[in-house]
């Protein structure tokens, strides 16, 4: 499966993880939503809403966490009949980034949970030491942003530009 | 908290050579209850002597061999023995290279048969 990355750095450390833990799609992406590389979706629109649902989700259960157990929840499992979803956050000196992998019964949820561990390492590892911008994120920038990925993700020359109704 | 495991899989870790002994879900490839010896990393034993497991029961299924009650891993530094059957459980034990695997998988098997 061929990983699509807005940001070069990450590709090779999800390309392995991807192969070895025998993912059907993986995404990576900020916790505001913004994506940064995809494996597996074939559509724009599929990859935001799955980002948009993964970082609700994620936010969801960090709140949990915290209430429950005073420290934000790392790591969420949902199990369908074929397909399995497992979401999780990476650590980088950049800051942290969730993971999104589905699998089916090629794979296991003990497998996807070991080699996500090698590729939290690995993207710890390699990620770049730019300075980290704490700007407030405005929705201007984010749609802007968000159009920018998609576009670079999909191989489109043109920023295609999704607008509320 | 005591599993209804535990004292099985001390049964086998007490065995001579043996590092580690588990019982792990096929399915998910992680662990139900284990005992495993300093050094050993649990989760990843489980996680790929599970989905081991897995294709050896499917490879056999598909070459009408019917089930698998034992399968053996000899590598250079250890042996990893999976035995199951028992639903979704399967046991896992990782040994030393040197371990009687005779006497190991008589009690594996007697292990399932009390998981049954």
């Amino acid at each position: 499966m061929k990983i699509a990355a807005v940001e070069s750095w990450v590709e090779a450390p999800l390309q392995r993880f991807v192969d070895e833990a025998r993912a059907r799609l993986a995404l990576l992406l900020h916790p505001s939503g913004q994506v940064v590389a995809q494996a597996g979706f074939t559509r724009q629109v599929d990859v935001m809403t799955a980002c948009a649902l993964a970082a609700a989700s994620h936010a969801t259960a960090s709140e949990l966490g915290r209430a429950i157990d005073g420290q934000p929840f790392r790591v969420l499992h949902y199990a369908g009949p074929e397909k399995q979803l497992f979401l999780a956050s990476v650590r980088t000196p950049r800051g942290v980034y969730i993971c999104l992998t589905v699998f089916d019964d090629e794979s296991s949820l003990g497998l996807v949970r070991m080699y996500f561990d090698d590729l939290a390492r690995e993207l710890a590892a390699v990620t770049p030491t730019m300075p980290v911008q704490h700007g407030a994120v405005l929705a201007v920038d984010f749609e802007a942003d968000l159009n920018r990925n998609l576009a670079m993700l999909f191989g489109r020359g043109e920023e295609i530009i999704i607008r509320n109704a | 908290m005591t599993s209804p495991f535990a004292s099985m899989l001390e049964g086998l870790t007490r065995q001579r050579g043996v590092r580690a002994s588990l019982v792990v879900s096929e399915r998910d490839g992680v662990i139900v209850d284990a005992s495993v010896r300093f050094g050993q990393d649990g989760d990843r034993v489980a996680a790929l002597a599970a989905a081991m497991y897995r294709k050896a029961r499917l490879s056999s299924r598909a070459a009408r061999l019917g089930a698998v009650s034992f399968l053996q891993l000899d590598a250079e530094r250890g042996r990893i023995c999976a035995a199951g059957g028992a639903g979704d459980l399967v046991i896992v034990v990782v040994t030393d290279p040197s371990a009687n695997v005779g006497l190991l998988r008589m009690e594996m098997l007697k292990t399932l048969e009390r998981l049954a």
